[in-house]
């Protein structure tokens, strides 16, 4: 074999199997929810333990490994076609689990489904740590670089394919490295297996074969089921799989008044990723779009006129349509998903032809950063469905629209009469509207911190509620004007400068909790502690560190959910309850598949042991943490969660790979200082990065992308060493001790992934930071205590087993 | 006064059960019925303490309409896949929101969203007149063999856009929308009479949460209320 065929091997299995990964959370966010996602991908990826737990049983030679090798990067491509096309034919329904037994063991033929690539795919790259440990480095290098090299691609593939299509990349890929081998590989079943496989590959692109089937309980497939209706637009990008769907009976009208009258227009539901994402109107006459006065999002127009507004999170352009219906000078909207943009840009267009509306496809929160001129009136819609606000499906999306240094920078924008309006779905007891408040009152703290009581006012109507800042404080004849518009429209005022009690309106309620919320919240710090500590719901503001204004749910809640036998469920936050039970699962079934038969297999003396159990794990944390903790606070640079992933796991990977292979020209006991060093620098991004990316928030996507990549090399250069360093100076090339440092990494990997997006949830991704820094402090003090003896190639090297 | 609402009561329990009867004619395994007793007592337990509803939770068949493979789950309490991504809500809920609208024989109820049917069952159980719409075509023709089969004979139903409500029968005494998306269609709340009652529950496929009731007075001003089903109070009590 010459001696780039193994790198090149491990390079290319690699790079499909984290393709395969990223597109699988693409095609479950879609076929199910996010969170969803997250919690079927995290026990596929034992599959990369589990295949060095089955190597330390077995004990293969170095014959037999090597030969081993060879087949299972054949078989690689073979194990992802039958995963793709298997997993697509379980008719699992998940949101039944709770209460049918049967869909649990649906559940494990999914999991079991989704872990044989990743466990055929790691096989390859263990063998060939086994086959020849003096190039650990190298070796793994080439494994990383392929991984990195591997998600670029699978971003780059969304680009152009929809994701089910994509899906037939990974298996391509592994062709490619099927392909390398059988070059080398002996035998003619073997030459045979690898062409059986590359035809399979190919047909998979040629002829998709497996389809994406939504889970019906979102709105396309509903929206889908209406009469004479018919998709007409279906776009993708790695951000989202847009649809546009021309539906008679389908009508978006968030909140309406109920005392509208008039007449509906007809209008095309866009959804992303299977989800409603507004609607775009067909061009109308203005009786239909009369119905724009009567939502509660118009309330800002009730103060006068708005000449210049910021629609954020623009969506299918109806508040650029309010806004052109109330007479407003100029609209700028921005809107995150480019499909969009083009469905609502062609709609307003049709029927405005001459106005000055400038749209922007990207994110809001970096246009803001950038933009220079004052506006009139900063507004935010409801945005998403009716219901999911309630269900806390979003719970662990990140959303750095809703926090308070957001908020500043809104209010930062607003002329000197302006007003930011934020308008959400009410729940009951409210979640996310007394969030808001607390945090609109927050950034006024920092904005204009004086005469709070006169500068908020919240209207609630029989479904949303919306909260008006305005720095300048509202006038009496403001107040009266909002009151009289709201009350033709039978809304509420709950809150406005000069109210003396609850008001008792259209809308009535049992406690007046957007009263008392925003009571507290303009009374002072002691009122404001405690109306948040009484509250049932965690609703204190959030920060770009911890950017989660959808999660509620406090830590301790818990109990109650467990001890009340599921009948809690109504109020349970979906995405936060998949997040406990994937750190649940991954913990017993890493523990069940990766360490016990390790430890039932193998005689390693206690103390080493512990030293290489300890070091790999943490390094396995370590690891996992600062990718997580990375990927978050770059979002905030790089706009949105996908392009953050995509730059922090080729960045992180790739240069890692370089310094994996560049760590085979150094002595094993570098590994202490390049924990060391790794400790400090991380302990440094903890302080400075967040800060770089709002200072690097104005600049064009590609500076960024170029400052996020810089920012990360030295660190990611450093993070490739730690591995192959460690097996070479506390594995020793011995294949029981290799075999327990695969394993406890495995281990420590996978309950780290949940466990990382815990903390960051709780405490927040700089607190995230810190806990990498200490874990490699941890690996550095562990490799200190186990002294200077190191394997060495000519004196020591031999097969495991 | 108290004791003339007890009797009044009672007696449209009887009123309740007579109704039902024709749907109850046919056997039925015990299993289920003892099934069905269980869940009326709980029902109770969370709350629910309208004597008509209860009577009529107690009479209709709930396992004939959920799908074969759920009829053992059929008398727990949570919500069951009727397909399109539509549920047959948890029975607590369907005798929350059928006690909220204080329903009594002779009432007439549109229902927006006829799903199984199972709700539209519950009302006629009580003797009301019901008319339920289903923008799902083969939903609606489900629910319409089945309430017939079930012998329902004062339900009407049909395949219909919910947002233009059943002018040619108008005006109702309630209105129960389970299909919300966001706005309520004005139609359904000028097709409410003057002292009606209209029900919203808003929720997910897990449950609903909570629910809003819109109230027409008896000058026709509308009123909304957002309502925490009683049950779900303690939950919020544990999760301070």
């Amino acid at each position: 074999m010459n001696r780039y065929a193994r790198p090149l091997t491990v390079g290319l299995i690699s790079a499909s199997t984290l393709a395969y990964e990223i597109l699988l959370v693409r095609v479950f966010g879609i076929e199910y929810f996010h969170h969803f996602a997250y919690m079927a991908i995290g026990v596929a990826m034992l599959g990369f333990g589990v295949a060095g737990t089955l190597l330390a049983v077995a004990r293969p030679n170095r014959v037999t490994a090597d030969s081993w090798f060879v087949w299972s990067a054949a078989m690689t491509p073979a194990a992802l076609l039958a995963s793709a096309a298997f997993v697509h034919l379980i008719p699992l329904d998940a949101t039944q689990l709770a209460w049918d037994g049967r869909q649990w063991l649906r559940l494990a033929i999914v999991y079991l489904l989704l872990a044989l690539p990743f466990a055929v795919g790691a096989l390859p790259v263990l063998l060939s740590l086994l086959v020849e440990p003096q190039r650990a480095g190298r070796l793994y290098g080439a494994s990383f670089a392929g991984a990195g090299v591997g998600a670029a691609l699978a971003i780059a593939v969304l680009w152009i394919a929809l994701p089910a299509r994509a899906l037939a990349l990974p298996p391509a890929v592994a062709s490619l490295g099927a392909l390398s081998v059988a070059r080398i590989g002996r035998g003619r079943a073997l030459k045979a297996s690898v062409a059986i496989v590359i035809v399979l590959s190919a047909l998979a692109i040629a002829r998709q074969p497996w389809r994406i089937n939504v889970t019906p309980y979102k709105g396309l497939p509903q929206v889908e089921a209406f009469p004479v209706s018919r998709r007409v637009v279906e776009k993708t990008s790695p951000i989202g799989w847009v649809v546009a769907v021309e539906a008679p009976a389908f009508r978006h009208a968030p909140g309406l008044s109920l005392s509208y009258r008039g007449e509906f227009p007809r209008q095309i539901a866009v959804f992303v990723d299977g989800d409603i994402a507004g609607a775009v109107n067909t061009p109308a006459g203005t009786r239909e779009d009369d119905i724009l006065d009567w939502l509660p999002s118009a309330t800002p127009y009730a103060l006068g006129d708005m000449k210049d507004v910021l629609v954020l999170g623009a969506g299918g352009g109806s508040d650029v349509r309010s806004a052109l219906v109330h007479e407003a000078r100029a609209v700028w909207a921005v809107e995150l998903h480019p499909e969009l943009v083009a469905l609502a840009r062609s709609s307003v267009e049709a029927e405005w032809p001459s106005a000055d509306v400038t749209w922007v496809a990207g994110d809001a929160r970096r246009y803001v950063s950038a933009a220079t001129r004052p506006f009139d009136l900063v507004t935010i819609g409801p945005g998403r469905a009716f219901g999911a606000a309630v269900a806390g499906v979003h719970a662990l999306n990140e959303d750095f629209l809703h926090t308070t240094e957001a908020y500043v920078d809104y209010l930062s924008l607003v002329s000197d009469g302006g007003v930011l309006s934020i308008t959400r779905w009410l729940t009951i007891p409210p979640r996310e509207n007394v969030r808001v408040i607390l945090t609109a009152v927050e950034a006024l703290k920092r904005v204009a911190p004086n005469d709070l009581i006169d500068k908020l006012v919240v209207v609630r109507s029989w479904a949303t509620a919306t909260v008006l800042v305005k720095p300048a404080g509202f006038s009496v004849d403001e107040v009266r004007a909002l009151m009289e518009w709201a009350g033709e429209r039978r809304f509420d005022l709950a809150w406005y400068p000069g109210i003396e009690g609850p008001v008792d309106g259209f809308n009535l309620v049992d406690d007046p909790i957007l009263y008392r919320a925003a009571s507290a919240a303009v009374d002072g710090e002691d009122a404001r502690r405690a109306f948040v500590d009484s509250y049932p719901f965690d609703v204190e503001p959030v920060g770009d560190s911890r950017p989660y204004p959808h999660h509620f749910l406090r830590f301790g809640s818990v109990r109650t959910f467990l001890s009340d036998r599921g009948s809690a469920l109504p109020f349970a936050e979906w995405g936060y309850v998949a997040l406990l039970a994937t750190l649940f699962q991954s913990a017993v079934l890493a523990a069940v598949l990766l360490l016990v038969p390790v430890a039932l297999r193998q005689r390693v003396g206690s103390r080493d042991l512990v030293r290489v159990v300890g070091y790999f794990s943490a390094i396995g944390l370590a690891f996992m943490s600062a990718e997580i903790a990375a990927i978050q606070q770059l979002t905030l640079l790089l706009g949105h969660p996908i392009y953050a992933v995509a730059a922090v796991l080729a960045a992180l990977l790739v240069f890692s790979g370089f310094g994996s292979a560049w760590s085979d020209a150094r002595p094993a006991q570098g590994s202490r200082l390049a924990n060391l060093a790794l400790a400090i620098l991380l302990v440094v991004y903890a302080a400075v990065l967040l800060w770089i990316a709002r200072w690097l928030q104005p600049a064009a996507l590609a500076v960024r992308v170029a400052a996020a990549v810089v920012v990360l090399v030295p660190t990611a250069f450093l993070m490739g060493m730690p591995f192959p360093l460690g097996l070479r100076h506390l594995a020793r090339g011995d294949g029981e001790r290799v075999a327990w440092a695969w394993a406890s990494n495995g281990f420590a990997s996978v309950v780290a992934a949940p466990l990382s997006a815990l903390v960051a949830l709780q405490v927040g991704s700089r607190a995230l930071l810190l806990v990498a820094a200490l874990a490699y402090a941890g690996a550095a003090i562990v490799v200190a205590r186990a002294g200077n003896s190191s394997f060495s190639v000519t004196a020591r090297s031999r097969a495991p087993g | 006064m108290r004791f003339r609402a007890t009797v009044e009561s009672i007696l449209l329990s009887l009123a309740v059960c007579s109704c039902s009867v024709a749907a109850q004619e046919q056997d039925e395994d015990p299993k289920f019925k003892s099934q069905r007793e269980a869940m009326v007592r709980l029902i109770e337990n969370y709350g629910v303490r309208d004597a008509v509803t209860l009577a009529a939770m107690r009479e209709v068949k709930r396992h004939e309409f959920v799908p074969d493979g759920y009829r053992n789950q059929a008398y727990a309490d949570h919500p069951l896949p009727i397909g399109y991504g539509q549920t047959i809500s948890q029975p607590y809920i369907v005798a929350f929101m059928t006690e909220i609208l204080s329903p009594k024989p002779e009432m007439k109820v549109l229902e927006v969203g006829t799903g199984s049917g199972y709700q539209a069952a519950v009302l006629a159980a009580i003797g009301c007149e019901v008319y339920t719409v289903e923008i799902f075509g083969a939903l609606a023709e489900r629910a319409a063999a089945r309430l017939e089969r079930l012998g329902y004979d004062n339900v009407t139903s049909r395949h219909s856009d919910g947002h233009y409500g059943w002018l040619e029968v108008a005006p109702f005494d309630a209105v129960i929308v389970t299909a919300a998306a966001g706005h309520i269609p004005p139609a359904l709340v000028d097709q409410l009479k003057a002292g009606g009652r209209m029900v919203i529950p808003v929720g997910s496929v897990y449950g609903v949460q909570n629910l809003i009731l819109v109230e027409k007075d008896d000058q026709g001003e509308v009123r909304t209320r957002n309502l925490l089903p009683v049950r779900f109070v303690p939950m919020l009590e544990g999760l301070r």
